[in-house]
């Protein structure tokens, strides 16, 4: 499903060269639940903005279901989070003074799904994680866990192959981490493939498998306990 | 369906920033009202000029007295044409009407108490050819008034309404310059001449009255009117006349003209090199005017851009393409921008209606609003496009990461 080969990253400013990853290499089956546990300061951010494809590595090779795109340019890149990739952020990122419904269906602005269509699926999604009274409500009157919950029916709106999080319980309040996690679980028994980027080896223990990162490399993969 | 997609996205965006798109529109109103009515304002200009172009006649050559660069007419105090002239005018090829007149400006004509100053014009009965002018009620000066020097006249309507008011002049005394007067007929009115001289305010005397009691120059003639046979051939005549005026003036080659020809061709040219400064400076106004609006509008998406980072970084991360991200932020320019257009086109039409109504020359032309609606879209391309491909170009991991 997702094969890191060697991957680096260097950012260069000026004179100064950081390599920020030094040669990552892992692979995530379909249908895993993975946590990619990083300290702060240890690319962390990097890898996920390689893995979201919002960013290209400087060397070694990103295959996504099989297809290198390590060289791909901005559009088929921008395709494939549209299409593939459902983001959950840890500051939600929910357009403000725009509708629960509408932020679900932020994604198919970018496709060619019909509007009723779109608003039939999103209202399910909403229903789905427990929000069908607060379609119409705007991100400022929902709590922190309820704008999180509409993050998580937005990445599934288009079906992704992968759901990647980012720090998704950063945030909150540990009840309302509880029901995240909760319905990450259930996403993964539902079959998907979920990919959480964290620092809080609490959050990764809820996966099935966890990547240790340190120093810009994999240091262990281990299987939760 | 993407595109309208996007545009739609456009629209909400507009709504859910109310202040920011009342201001970029308000710019742009200003500036295409200005367009608006600057562009009826000098169309409306230009038709009055090319009517009293058409006033002057498209067959009619004015020789005047005395050279150099002067305009307006010649008056008696420089006259130097000699009935000869006249005659040798009137002997040339193509020359249908010569009608020779003394001219004195603003002379003071009196009529009880009421007092006036007016153009005078001794003529001659081919006057009324030559202007294509004559007496609407009462008489024209005629041949015998100049053989017997009677002081008769024929007052025009400004000059009449200045000195009668209601009453008809017809058979009542004026003095010009003292000299009595008696009203025999009032001149056809025809508004104002090519560089906006009041042709109504005249008065006609016979020609010979003028020349020897009036205003004493029995010897000379200060202008006359060429009626040509063929309006195509009106350059060509006063060619010809140049040559007869010089030979008959004795003058060498080195020596200037000193006498005018004034042709249809020279008077467009002359009223359209000052009106074409003027209009100029109007037209670049009007497109400046606009351009400003533009620049408020580059600003303020500009700022939008900066504002609303996070959002583009979220949609890229969403799927957005570079293209659709252009498009949502050009589509709000020219969203903007045009209901700034048809709002300016609009307050623009409705003072052109009243400058109308009030009877400024203005012209109210549909291609003139159209060209205001077109120019204020293509303003909100021009403007939009820089802070569109800006918000286009964000890096999508540092857009959706910043505070």
């Amino acid at each position: 499903m997702i094969e890191f080969k060697d991957i680096t990253k260097s950012f260069v400013s000026g004179a100064l060269k950081t390599d920020v990853l030094k040669g990552v290499t892992f692979k995530i089956k379909k249908g895993e639940f993975v946590s990619l546990m990083a300290p702060s300061g240890t690319g962390k951010t990097t890898l996920l903005n390689i893995l979201g494809c919002l960013m290209q590595a400087t060397s070694g090779s990103y295959l996504f279901e099989g297809v290198d795109i390590t060289t791909m340019d901005d559009d088929h890149l921008s395709n494939i989070r549209n299409k593939k990739i459902g983001f959950v952020f840890q500051t939600f990122n929910l357009l403000e003074r725009t509708s629960a419904l509408d932020n679900v269906l932020l994604p198919l602005v970018y496709t060619d799904v019909y509007p009723a269509d779109a608003t039939k699926k999103g209202i399910g999604l909403l229903e789905s994680v427990g929000l069908k009274e607060r379609v119409n409500y705007k991100p400022s009157e929902l709590s922190g866990g309820q704008q999180q919950r509409v993050a998580i029916a937005r990445a599934l709106v288009n079906d992704p192959a992968i759901i990647l999080a980012d720090e998704p319980t950063g945030n909150l309040d540990s009840t309302s981490a509880q029901e995240i996690m909760g319905i990450f679980k259930t996403l993964h028994s539902q079959g998907r493939t979920i990919i959480i980027v964290t620092h809080d080896i609490n959050v990764a223990r809820s996966a099935e498998k966890i990547i240790f990162l340190k120093d810009g490399r994999v240091e262990k993969e281990e299987v939760a306990k | 369906m993407k595109i309208l997609r996007v545009a739609a996205v456009s629209l909400g965006s507009i709504l859910k920033h109310k202040v920011r798109a009342f201001l970029i529109v308000l710019s742009l109103v200003v500036g295409i009202a200005a367009l608006t009515v600057i562009v009826s304002m000098t169309e409306g200009a230009n038709k009055m000029i090319m009517k009293r172009i058409q006033n002057f006649g498209p067959d009619a050559v004015m020789v005047h007295s005395g050279g150099g660069k002067m305009r307006g007419p010649s008056t008696v105090s420089e006259a130097n044409l000699t009935k000869k002239d006249i005659a040798d005018i009137q002997d040339l090829d193509g020359v249908k009407i010569v009608s020779p007149f003394q001219v004195s400006l603003d002379m003071p004509v009196k009529y009880g108490n009421q007092f006036t100053t007016s153009w005078v014009m001794g003529v001659e009965p081919s006057w009324q050819d030559a202007w294509r002018r004559g007496a609407v009620k009462g008489e024209f000066i005629t041949d015998s008034d100049n053989e017997q020097l009677t002081k008769v006249c024929v007052i025009g309507q400004t000059a009449m309404k200045e000195l009668f008011g209601t009453t008809d002049p017809i058979g009542e005394s004026i003095l010009i310059e003292n000299v009595s007067f008696k009203v025999v007929g009032i001149l056809q009115k025809v508004g104002q001449s090519p560089v906006g001289t009041d042709f109504d305010n005249l008065i006609l005397i016979p020609f010979s009255t003028a020349s020897r009691r009036l205003m004493n120059q029995p010897l000379y003639i200060s202008m006359a009117r060429v009626i040509v046979n063929n309006p195509s051939q009106g350059g060509k005549v006063a060619g010809e006349i140049k040559d007869v005026l010089r030979a008959n003036h004795h003058l060498s080659a080195t020596e200037e003209d000193d006498f005018r020809l004034t042709t249809v061709e020279e008077i467009s040219k002359m009223i359209k090199g000052t009106s074409q400064t003027l209009h100029l400076f109007l037209w670049l106004v009007a497109i400046i005017a606009p351009l400003v609006g533009g620049i408020v509008l580059m600003n303020i998406m500009l700022m939008a851009v900066g504002e609303r980072t996070r959002e583009i970084g979220l949609r890229r991360a969403l799927g957005a393409k570079k293209k659709h991200i252009v498009f949502q932020f050009l589509s709000e320019s020219v969203f903007l921008t045009f209901t700034g257009g048809v709002i300016g086109v609009g307050i623009g039409v409705a003072v052109v209606m009243l400058l109308a109504h009030s009877g400024k020359p203005v012209s109210v032309s549909g291609p003139a609003f159209m060209m205001a609606f077109a120019f204020s879209v293509l303003i909100g391309l021009i403007f939009g496009i820089y802070p569109a491909r800006k918000a286009a170009e964000l890096d999508p991991a540092k857009a959706i990461s910043q505070k």
